[in-house]
């Protein structure tokens, strides 16, 4: 906030450049702890700058995805994944590396490294790119920016000083966004905790249920009051300093199925994945098997949400979120696909345009997301006893 | 070059949302066709890619999808490639 402030009363390009890049390294410089860390973090730069460049000049397929193999491969490692520490070395699980904002600097490096492959990214100076990876406005959890929108920001860098609305709107977003961070977030996962360690000695199925029922809509609200808070005051942050980061919600809850579901929530993840798992997969599916395309389709969305499942987490839980939400998206398409045979395109148009089923469709589509959501904590033990606990006493 | 490229993707619009009575403006949006949905988007790509002999970039299939786009940016696109 202090350098949105002072970055308005500079009047050069550079200077504002230079400021913000000051505040970018600043702020890694305060969530990077250990040597490991330093020089896992320098590695990943380093290489990913290199192959970048490596691609524009030269894009050959096998250099592309020889790249893409080792990075995602590095990725696994540093993030030891549950399931697969059995099958690593010891001396790799005994070293426990945390780099701050990985997981979302994997997403960016990707989309440089098939942009460049594709020719779509023309000139990628090191302070640039430096700057795109580090940005503190979605260093540590988004949202996903695209390199070429970055730099359409980054080479203006123009502060709302003359707007005197725009400043007051972003400011506003900022206080919205601590007060969904800080009031409204807390109380949801205090109340979440305290039902979810007493929930097995509920002996009335009611009274089970009744908190069951609490404890099923807590934990994303939590989520949402937190991550959508933090999206705010983010966004807003960057908008201060002339940057327009990409919206990450678009009313979620009010999706009416797992497809439009991911649409609107964290919905530069969901774009990130359509764009460079889905299409792709897709596509290469389908020109190999082109009469199988509706059943490709199926495989290709479970595929990719099961993926963004697992990204989320290295512990088993993400791996359930992952299959809840891979089953959720490939049963949408196929009612979908089912409607259209059954009642053609015109009548799913209707069945689409009915209020009535819209707003069935979104309670029902809420409970799902809830039920994906509850297997967010990493207690996995504890979630299972719960669901198996309300099952006995309902059945 | 332009109406030969309009005719052609066209055909390949009708084929794709098994409509032969779509007829293509350029100021057509996605919400302008019926179906014309994330899966039906990339197989329209696909079938555009077989047929006009282009291929589209990642960032570019998902530019043609974004708000504000038309068919017609999508006739400058093929344009562009076919002059290519």
């Amino acid at each position: 906030m202090l350098g949105s402030a002072v970055i308005i009363l500079i009047p050069s390009l550079l200077l504002r450049q230079t400021l913000l890049a000051l505040c970018n390294f600043g702020f890694l410089a305060s969530m990077v702890s250990g040597t490991a860390a330093w020089v896992a973090l320098i590695v990943f730069l380093a290489s990913g700058y290199l192959a970048t460049r490596l691609l524009q000049e030269f894009p050959r397929r096998i250099l592309l995805v020889t790249y893409l193999c080792a990075l995602v491969l590095g990725f696994i490692v540093i993030k030891q994944y549950a399931f697969l520490k059995p099958m690593l070395p010891a001396a790799i699980v005994s070293q426990v590396v945390v780099v701050v904002g990985l997981s979302y600097m994997l997403f960016r490096q990707i989309h440089l490294a098939v942009d460049a492959f594709q020719g779509q990214i023309k000139s990628l100076p090191l302070w640039r790119y430096l700057n795109y990876q580090l940005n503190l406005f979605g260093l540590t959890a988004g949202p996903i920016q695209r390199y070429q929108d970055f730099s359409l920001g980054w080479d203006r860098l123009q502060p709302l000083r003359c707007d005197f609305q725009s400043v007051t709107k972003a400011y506003l977003r900022v206080f919205i966004g601590v007060i969904k961070i800080m009031i409204l977030a807390p109380p949801c996962l205090e109340v979440y905790e305290a039902f979810a360690r007493t929930f097995l000695d509920l002996e009335t199925p009611w009274k089970a249920i009744a908190k069951f029922a609490l404890l099923l809509y807590l934990y994303p609200a939590y989520i949402y009051f937190n991550f959508s808070g933090y999206c705010d005051m983010v966004i807003a942050g960057a908008s201060l300093v002339g940057l327009k980061m990409p919206e990450n919600f678009n009313l979620p809850f009010l999706a009416r199925n797992m497809i439009d579901y991911w649409t609107r929530w964290h919905r530069t993840l969901g774009f990130w994945i359509r764009d460079y798992v889905f299409n792709p997969l897709y596509k290469a599916m389908v020109e190999r098997w082109p009469g199988r395309a509706l059943w490709l389709a199926l495989i290709c969305y479970f595929i990719a949400l099961f993926l963004t499942g697992l990204w989320h987490g290295s512990t088993w839980n993400f791996v359930v979120f992952g299959l809840l939400n891979g089953l959720g998206v490939a049963a949408a398409k196929c009612w979908e696909i089912i409607l259209t045979t059954a009642i053609g395109r015109q009548g799913f148009k209707k069945y689409m345009q009915s209020p009535a089923i819209r707003a069935l469709a979104i309670v029902a589509n809420f409970h799902f997301v809830c039920l994906t959501i509850a297997f967010f904590p990493a207690d996995l033990e504890r979630t299972w006893g719960i669901l198996k606990h309300v099952g006995a006493l309902m059945f | 070059m332009r109406d030969t490229i309009r005719r052609e993707i066209e055909e390949v619009f009708r084929n794709v949302f098994g409509d032969q009575e779509l007829v293509l403006q350029e100021s057509m949006t996605a919400a302008d066709v019926d179906g014309w949905d994330s899966l039906a988007h990339i197989n329209l790509i696909i079938a555009l890619e077989k047929r006009l002999g282009v291929r589209f970039a990642t960032a570019e299939i998902s530019r043609l999808k974004e708000d504000g786009q038309t068919v017609g940016s999508l006739l400058d696109l093929v344009e562009q490639k076919k002059r290519a």
